[in-house]
């Protein structure tokens, strides 16, 4: 993504859902975003205080990978994904998709 | 001439731009080595705390210090005018840089909703008053007798001051298509001023 308008004419852009990991942030970051909100990532996480230290790092850092590298040891176990497939059918939301 | 930016968090992408926009050369900082070289560095708004906080961390602050007392040119706007602040009358765990004679309050004006833009008198960079944006902006309680004030609001409140080599506001000047502000800390860097 390259943006075109003036950087201070322009809308600041956060992404937001589903980051789980420094890595994620910094990818994030790394594919135009100005920002990362973070909140089930953080609080879902095994170790909530260390993911967020780890996270506004990686952060800062998005385009160092040995930082981003470093902040990613000893987390514990990052906020647990949840396939459709593992999700009764009666509390779907939709039929639809997989 | 190249002028870093401390790109820790906050609003260093708009430094830059307006920088930019000065065809002046703008270095992203975010580790210590980054510092090399540099003839100038401007701290952005953003969150005090965090700011801070990554500077002890990464090992910026205590070279930022040596830096400024040494006569390097460091512009400090909103929270980076916290970073630079020799106090701080409402800390709430931030610990400033110590550098500059000032006494400033954090998010003095109120929360969030209480952020507002006020035209500013500013003397120094022309009769033409500037834009201040101020977003949970701190302000200057008092100065140290080295300090010179710049701007004031109409109700006399502090919001821009000048220390030889350094130089804060409560406002962002790199919010606007305004670039007089940072022309004027680009003048004391080339020693114009």
């Amino acid at each position: 993504m390259k943006s075109t308008a003036p950087v201070n004419c322009r809308s600041v852009n956060f992404a937001a859902g589903g980051v789980a990991t420094p890595a994620d942030a910094a990818l994030m970051m790394q594919l135009g975003a100005d920002g990362v909100f973070v909140g089930s990532g953080i609080f879902k996480s095994s170790k909530p205080s260390v993911m967020a230290k780890a996270i506004v790092k990686a952060t800062t850092h998005y385009t160092d990978a040995k930082i981003i590298a470093k902040v990613s040891k000893n987390l514990g176990e990052a906020m647990p994904g949840l396939s459709a497939k593992q999700i009764p059918p009666d509390q779907l939301m939709a039929g639809r998709g997989w | 001439m190249k002028i870093g930016v401390l790109a820790l968090q906050g609003a260093f992408a708009e430094h830059i731009a307006t920088l930019e926009k000065l065809k002046t050369e703008a270095i992203p900082v975010r580790l210590p080595h980054q510092l090399e070289g540099l003839d100038g560095l401007i701290i952005p708004g953003g969150e005090s705390t965090t700011i801070t906080k990554l500077m002890v961390h990464y090992k910026l602050k205590n070279k930022i210090i040596e830096l400024a007392k040494q006569g390097f040119p460091i512009f400090g706007t909103c929270a980076g005018m916290i970073v630079l602040a020799g106090e701080l009358s409402s800390a709430g765990g931030v610990k400033p840089t110590g550098v500059m004679d000032i006494k400033v309050n954090r998010n003095a004006f109120g929360r969030q909703v209480e952020s507002f833009e006020s035209e500013i008198s500013i003397p120094a960079i022309g009769k033409k008053p500037i834009t201040g944006v101020f977003i949970r902006a701190p302000l200057i309680e008092s100065v140290g007798k080295e300090v010179e004030v710049l701007a004031r609001l109409s109700d006399g409140t502090i919001v821009a001051a000048r220390q030889g080599n350094l130089l804060v506001c409560s406002f962002h000047p790199e919010l606007t298509d305004d670039t007089r502000f940072h022309q004027y800390f680009l003048d004391i860097v080339r020693g114009k001023i």
